[in-house]
């Protein structure tokens, strides 16, 4: 154990040369630092973000399939132009919808009615160049009701509300809790225009047939960022005159019992997408209803994750072989200069292994200091790192996911309103999860930089078999050594 | 003790011999000189000796063994210590320190090596409070005086010097000289010294003068 104490000596000797060595050092094990931290926080994102984002699958009428009963159902020969085809979309049933809810893997879901009504005791807001544009010279009231229901189970997991499209600014949003109630949430212009506020009521009529009316208690009110100009298309109604309420509601006056238009599962963990698939077909007639998975946040996330990981990973290598040719040269160095040193410990009879352990022990030592140094320069650097890449893979996650984003506005029961379905509003849109607003809230800040003792003894094994290759490269000269060469020649 | 048998030695090529076939015997309890002309090779037989380097031809043998077979470094570390005309100590530690790492390669069985150690640096003229001072703050003189001590204190059974009085004044040398004589005569090693100076070499025992590429023993 002589070399140890010789180690020591050596070392508090040769003050200048030790602190050079340990700043050499440092600067190798803070890049290693830094890249270990963004490694590792990438690794822990895509493990977290597993469970915050989950993936969505969306149950809803087979829309390939409608279109070909629809064009099978016409006579071929048919040329009368009284008969026009009608597409039947099908409803799902509620029943089966809490089936495929029990399977495991699901974190929550919810379901989608989406109808129309007119306004009874309140003054929808009309947009004139909704009403003076429409197609044909429709006015959009006429085909439809006025007010647009969304039937919802629950208005926390739409993604308008989660991606903060929609906020609720009065009230509180609706939950299962308000199932089979009447009550509303209505949005704020709507609100205003009528000197609504939250514990009011409203009265509606449903356009169906019966025009039965409906008393609703205003239990929150939100806002809208989508104005009405730019988003509304023809036969859109303005989005304030959306009205959500629970699906019980919207089915009453939808006229319909335990069915719902579509429904978004949503899984907490998107690995097991495959096999809730699976188990999910078995539950429903997949040729009246098709099953849309969307885990295209969790993919755009973890691909950008794996970018960062994979950019990481090359630092960690790129410095820890730089840094051994860099420490082993500085060795070599040393062993020249040390020479004589050698030399005298080698004519006392000491083993050439134990100069060499001296010189590990002397660097081992030294790699302490430097941990600890690097320690707390390798968060910061990390931190400029990840701020650096992140922004440049958030950028790309959101150009792609902005090109490849499933669903969008035209998902299943949006868009056109066949049968009597309001047009306007998506509900199948609004329950697909927003990939690029997602994208987008993963910044450099979310990732965990923090340095745990797992990061530092992974910087320690790197830092120790770094000074390990270095001191063996090194070691040739001193196997080599002739102490007769170095004391007398 | 310590046995030249047929040795040999040559640098470049077989042609140039320093010297061909020697035979010399080294006993213990004697002080041995080793005396030539610059050049003659009487440092190579040093370190020949000392286990630093291999004969060309012929063999060491240490108590018959020859000191291949008990390997240089085995050698080196047990049975011979080696004082150099440049003293060769460890910068970075005081003279007790390099005495002790001596004693520590070595494996002295010294019960309490510092202070046995601190004992013999007194004995010549080191004081404790220079002991413990780094060795490259003493003089040339004393830093020789440690590296005798520490070739003392590993407790081998032959010492080797070589020049150890070369870099040294009149009284130093004197005082080294006892130190030798002390080594030899009092705890029965068998010491061997490379030197040019004649009065050194007259304080020996025995005389082997390097001449012509052949030792021969001189009478006193």
């Amino acid at each position: 154990m002589n070399f140890f104490k010789r180690a020591w000596q050596n070392i508090s000797f040769k003050k200048g040369r030790s602190l050079l060595l340990v700043i050499v050092m440092t600067v190798i094990l803070v890049f290693i630092m830094a890249g270990l931290l963004i490694r590792n926080a990438a690794v822990t994102t895509v493990n977290n973000t597993k469970q915050q984002v989950g993936a969505s699958v969306t149950l809803s009428a087979n829309r390939d399939q409608a279109f070909k009963k629809m064009r099978s159902s016409t006579p071929p020969t048919s040329t009368s132009k009284t008969k026009k085809p009608s597409l039947s979309m099908p409803s799902v049933s509620l029943a089966n919808v809490k089936k495929i809810a029990a399977l495991s893997g699901v974190a929550n879901y919810n379901v989608s009615v989406a109808t129309s009504a007119n306004a009874s005791s309140i003054d929808a807001i009309s947009t004139s160049s909704a009403s003076n544009n429409g197609p044909m010279g429709m006015s959009q009231s006429t085909s439809s009701g006025d007010l647009q229901i969304t039937g919802v189970l629950n208005m926390k997991t739409l993604s308008d509300f989660k991606d903060n499209t929609n906020k609720i600014t009065k009230g509180r949003a609706l939950t299962s809790a308000d199932v089979n109630t009447n009550n509303v949430v209505i949005e704020s212009e709507l609100a205003k225009q009528n000197d609504l506020s939250v514990g009011d009521t409203i009265k509606i009529k449903a356009t169906t047939t019966g025009k039965k009316a409906y008393t609703l208690k205003v239990v929150g009110i939100y806002k809208a960022s989508q104005s009405s100009s730019s988003s509304m298309g023809p036969q859109q109604s303005d989005p304030s005159n959306t009205l959500y309420t629970a699906y019980t509601l919207a089915n009453q006056i939808k006229g319909q019992t335990n069915k719902v238009d579509s429904a978004v599962f949503t899984l907490s963990n998107p690995t097991q997408k495959t096999a809730f698939l699976k188990a999910a077909k078995k539950i429903i007639n997949t040729k009246k209803f098709s099953l849309t998975a969307d885990d295209s946040t969790y993919q755009a996330l973890k691909q950008s994750m794996q970018k960062m990981e994979s950019f990481a990973n090359k630092i960690v290598w790129l410095v820890a072989i730089a840094g051994t040719v860099i420490l082993a040269l500085i060795i070599i160095l040393m062993v020249r200069e040390r020479r004589y040193e050698m030399g005298v410990l080698l004519s006392l009879g000491e083993k050439r292994t134990k100069i060499i352990g001296q010189l590990l022990v002397e660097m081992f030592m030294l790699l302490i200091v430097s941990l600890a140094l690097a320690g707390i320069g390798g968060q910061f650097a990390g931190q400029a790192l990840s701020k650096q890449v992140m922004s440049s893979v958030t950028t790309s996650t959101t150009t792609d996911s902005a090109t490849t984003q499933p669903g969008g506005n035209g998902g299943p029961g949006g868009g056109q309103a066949p049968s009597g379905q309001p047009g306007g509003n998506r509900p199948g849109g609004q329950m697909t999860q927003g990939t690029q607003n997602k994208a987008k809230s993963i910044k450099a800040s979310d990732l965990n930089l923090k340095i745990n003792p797992l990061t530092l003894l992974q910087l320690g094994a790197f830092g120790f078999t770094i000074i390990a290759f270095a001191v063996l490269l090194a070691s040739a000269n001193i196997l080599r050594l002739e102490p007769r060469k170095i004391l007398i020649g | 003790m310590l046995t030249a048998k047929d040795v040999s030695y040559w640098y470049d090529s077989e042609e140039n011999t320093l010297y061909k076939d020697v035979n010399l015997n080294f006993e213990a309890g004697q002080l041995y000189g080793i005396i030539g002309s610059s050049g003659a090779g009487k440092t190579t037989l040093l370190t020949m000796l000392a286990g630093l380097d291999k004969p060309r031809k012929g063999e060491i043998l240490y108590e018959g063994t020859s000191l291949q077979k008990i390997g240089l470094t085995q050698y080196r570390n047990r049975y011979v210590s080696i004082v150099f005309q440049a003293y060769n100590l460890l910068p970075y530690m005081s003279a007790l320190d390099n005495v002790l790492t001596a004693m520590a390669i070595t494996h002295s069985e010294r019960e309490n090596p510092s202070e046995f150690a601190l004992e013999m640096l007194t004995k010549v003229g080191i004081n404790p409070d220079m002991a413990r001072k780094n060795v490259q703050k003493l003089s040339g003189g004393q830093q020789q005086r440690v590296a005798i001590v520490r070739a003392m204190c590993c407790d081998a059974p032959v010492v080797v010097a070589d020049e150890p009085t070369g870099n040294l004044d009149d009284t130093n040398t004197r005082e080294i000289i006892k130190l030798f004589q002390e080594l030899a005569h009092e705890q029965q090693k068998c010491v061997i010294l490379v030197t040019h100076e004649k009065e050194v070499a007259a304080s020996c025992d025995v005389q082997y003068l390097l001449q012509h590429k052949t030792f021969e023993e001189v009478t006193l």
